[in-house]
């Protein structure tokens, strides 16, 4: 896997491959200190829980996890006994910290220069409070640590997603990945965008021409630049131009088979990574995806509507089937398990990640382990994401961020307790003594 | 003449096929959930000719009964949704042009073939509430329903279910864009209302001398408000709107639901008071609410007042209404409690409780199975009882699990 980090310096765009760490960057005075976790069920996610187990950790990493663990003197420990002790949640598709109106440029529908990133709002609100104040709270309280930040679905290509950590206001500390990928949506939210504005595209059939043209004028840059150094830089292009050269991957939302069928038709003749996101319908495809190791990233399963739309269109959105999730696990894709929460201060859809364990416990009814649910949403996100290295799973060296539970985990009476991002103690649940 | 009565009983048989279906089953042995009384371990609901017609732990079970082998699971009423839209197309919910319509009925748009009522049916909801949306002030007649069931008349519980209000200012550019002028509004179309029922009391009292008064059928409808026929359903978010309807209510004297609810945690102790019941949110995991709002349901339960959940469906869907119990249960509402919401509490605001909301003697033969606690994500439905016929058994259901 590739651990590589995009920074962009100045106008220039850089690909470097510096270490990780430089993201991370310094540990606060609390994640200097030693806590240990003991006494706990302990959920790598990696291997096979531990009862009674130890996790370690030290200078905002995990320094070992076991049932032997010996804890050092100084350490903070805490009892876990009766607990679950697992990875925080990676949510791989959310657009929480982004005012409403920063989520897609009203103005054009193709726009892969605009980066999230710079309409992140890293301290502390995630709306505009009203009747539905989004708190990054709300995000650690279902114990998400980790979570991918998009442009919305209203574009059809709506810019460059970044990965972030839930807890901290440093932007370039809460930096995991940036770019992470570019978010593009087949299917009806672009259309619908577009007829309200009365530009193209208006049909699926010009949203794919429009894709295509974008992504040759791309090709045809590139050879240009290559040709002739001199000649004028456009910003969206070399952002094209990462997708190109498979630096990033293109997330493409598609809800429909139609719109699967065209997206994987799309990244087959332009050569990009592609993972498919809200692709309810993936089982149809499921023998292509597992030959060309395409990941899936699935919405809630209660809901997978993954638009915005209060009532979901059934053109474009089939029939709940709560199985999914469980049957392209078992055929061999890659699945995730996500959010998409995307309300803005209004009481329209949003589950929020505040629910992700709760929503995704459904899918133990319909077929899958407990060990497949919490992967789906914590090792298979960051593999998906390519933070591998740095999350989803309690691994030594791998960032402290953790949780406690009271319960299991896939439980609806079951609340996380404390939360560990980076190494720093960032949530505990009102009456949890410290 | 053999023939002839081979035939006979071979026709017999396959009617008794057909309907697949005894007249008396027997859901044995599990943790039976009445909804009104306490829970019973190893118990039986015995249901004859479409009815409850014994629950408990020593009921005697017939020889010509259908046992359902419920050991280890848990049995609870056929649950009910106090608010959702299914039934019809969302183009036919709400007619924008006209602010206060009460003239409609939902039953007008109606289409029992609904995809939706078979989402209803595999989650273990038997009898909504179903009625238009909430893009006018007044926006009709709610009607109550089963979710299953071939013959239309006898689904319909209540075709007056209730006349939905929606707070908030509706028409875009056209009067009235504010919460005062809402308000104002209401109470304008209440009093004509009051008046034109006063003005066909004139022309009866003085014996129907001349022309009747010409019919409105907008006041006719509001007027079934007014008298307690029906009762008003009440859309509303902010506590300011909530404190309005209070008023309203105060002022005209109809029976009143707050639905949604958001903030009528805020007024709780007025509210139950009065005896306003509510349908609440949290809509599932669906709806992105602050803690504080997350524990409204559980405020408004401790001061008093009657409440139910509710889907919103399609906004959710139907299937997961006993999740919204669920999650509320995280903040605070007991087991037993919860599920009332989705039950007996349910049936009582809707005003269908003689006939559903509780596993008692003599009402509809409606109960679900699960195998696990009810309240579990992870817990499946593995039959569904509606009026006595099995109409969803999960072992013979051909969606889900590895299709």
């Amino acid at each position: 896997m590739r651990a590589r980090v995009w920074f962009r310096v100045g106008t220039l765009a850089v690909q470097s491959t510096v270490g990780l760490a430089l993201v991370s960057g310094s540990m606060t005075a609390s994640a200097q200190e030693v806590v240990a976790i003991r006494g706990g069920t302990v959920l790598p996610i990696s291997g096979p829980p531990i009862a009674g187990g130890t996790v370690l950790i030290r200078e905002g990493k995990i320094a070992a996890v076991g049932a032997d663990v010996s804890v050092p003197g100084g350490a903070r420990v805490i009892d876990a006994t009766g607990k679950y002790v697992m990875p925080g949640i990676v949510d791989a598709m959310t657009s929480l910290g982004v005012s409403a109106s920063d989520l897609n440029d009203a103005a054009d529908p193709i726009t892969p220069e605009q980066r999230i990133i710079e309409s992140y709002y890293p301290y502390g609100e995630f709306g505009h409070g009203g009747l539905a104040p989004l708190r990054n709270r709300e995000a650690l309280s279902g114990g998400v640590t980790t979570m991918y930040v998009a442009p919305a679905d209203a574009a059809l290509i709506g810019g460059q997603g970044a990965v972030v950590k839930t807890a901290g206001s440093d932007l370039a500390k809460v930096t995991v990945l940036e770019p992470a990928a570019m978010d593009m949506t087949l299917g009806t939210p672009p259309k619908e965008a577009a007829r309200g504005r009365e530009r193209d595209p208006y049909t699926r059939m010009a949203s794919m021409a429009m894709l295509r043209q974008e992504l040759i004028r791309a090709q045809e840059y590139q050879r240009r630049r290559a040709e002739s150094p001199e000649a004028p830089r456009d910003l969206g292009m070399e952002a094209l131009g990462l997708v190109l050269d498979r630096n990033i991957p293109v997330r493409l939302q598609a809800t429909s088979a139609t719109d699967i069928r065209a997206a994987l038709r799309l990244s087959e003749e332009f050569g990009f990574d592609l993972i498919l996101d809200g692709a309810n319908a993936a089982w149809e495809f499921r023998d292509e995806l597992v030959d060309r190791r395409i990941p899936v990233v699935l919405g809630q399963v209660s809901h997978p509507y993954v638009s915005n739309e209060e009532i979901p269109n059934t053109e474009d959105y089939p029939p709940v089937d709560e199985s999914t999730p469980a049957r392209l696990t078992e055929a061999g894709v890659e699945t995730a398990i996500a959010s998409f929460s995307r309300a803005f201060g209004t009481l329209a859809p949003a589950g929020t990640g505040k629910w992700l364990l709760i929503d995704a416990s459904i899918a133990l009814g319909y077929g899958m382990t407990e060990q497949q649910v919490l992967r789906a949403l914590t090792l298979i996100p960051a593999r998906i994401m390519r933070i591998d290295a740095r999350v989803g799973s309690l691994d030594v060296g791998k960032d402290a961020d953790v949780i406690i539970l009271d319960g299991p985990p896939l439980s609806v009476r079951t609340w996380v307790e404390r939360v560990w991002v980076d190494g720093v103690e960032v949530f505990v649940r009102e009456g949890v003594g410290s | 003449m053999r023939l002839v009565a081979t035939s006979v009983t071979a026709l017999a048989l396959l009617a008794a096929d057909l309907s697949g279906q005894a007249d008396v089953i027997a859901v044995r042995g599990g943790t039976v959930h009445t909804a009104t009384g306490p829970a019973i371990e190893n118990g039986t609901v015995l249901i004859r000719d479409g009815r409850v017609a014994a629950v408990g732990a020593q009921v005697s079970i017939p020889a010509d009964a259908r046992v359902l082998d419920a050991a280890g699971k848990t049995v609870i009423p056929g649950m009910i949704d106090n608010h959702s839209h299914i039934g019809a197309r969302t183009t036919d919910l709400n007619d924008r042009p006209m602010l206060i319509g009460p003239q409609h009925r939902f039953l007008d748009a109606l289409d029992p073939d609904d995809e939706a009522f078979a989402d209803a049916v595999e989650g273990g909801v038997t009898t909504i509430v179903t009625g238009p949306g909430s893009g006018e002030n007044v926006s009709g007649m709610a009607i109550v329903m089963k979710t299953f069931g071939e013959d239309l008349g006898a689904r319909i519980l209540l075709e007056h279910g209730g006349m939905k209000f929606a707070m908030g200012a509706k028409g875009g550019q056209r009067y009235p864009t504010t919460t005062m002028g809402v308000a104002a509004n209401l109470r304008q179309y209440l009093i004509r209302t009051q008046e034109y029922v006063a003005s066909w009391r004139r022309w009866e009292e003085g014996g129907r001398e001349g022309p009747p008064p010409a019919r409105d059928l907008g006041y006719e409808s509001m007027a079934e408000v007014l008298d307690g026929r029906t009762y008003v359903r009440a859309h509303v978010h902010s506590a300011t709107d909530v404190a309005t309807l209070i008023r309203l209510k105060d002022e005209f004297g109809f029976d009143l639901t707050l639905h949604h609810s958001t903030e009528a945690y805020k007024l709780a102790p007025e509210l139950a008071e009065r005896g306003i019941t509510a349908v609440v949110l949290p809509l599932g995991d669906r709806i992105g609410l602050s803690e504080d709002a997350m524990e409204g349901p559980y405020i408004l339960w401790r001061n008093g007042v009657k409440i139910a959940m509710h889907t919103d469906a399609p906004v959710i869907s139907q299937k997961w209404l006993r999740l919204c119990a669920a999650i509320a249960m995280r903040y605070g509402i007991p087991e037993d409690e919860a599920l009332k919401t989705v039950t007996i509490n349910a049936a009582e605001i809707a005003r269908v409780d003689d006939r559903v909301g509780s596993l008692e003697v003599g009402k509809d033969g409606d109960v679900v199975v699960f195998d696990g606690p009810w309240y579990e994500p992870s817990s499946r439905v593995d039959w569904v009882i509606g009026d006595g016929r099995v109409v969803f058994d999960r072992s013979e259901a051909g969606r889900g699990d590895g299709r």
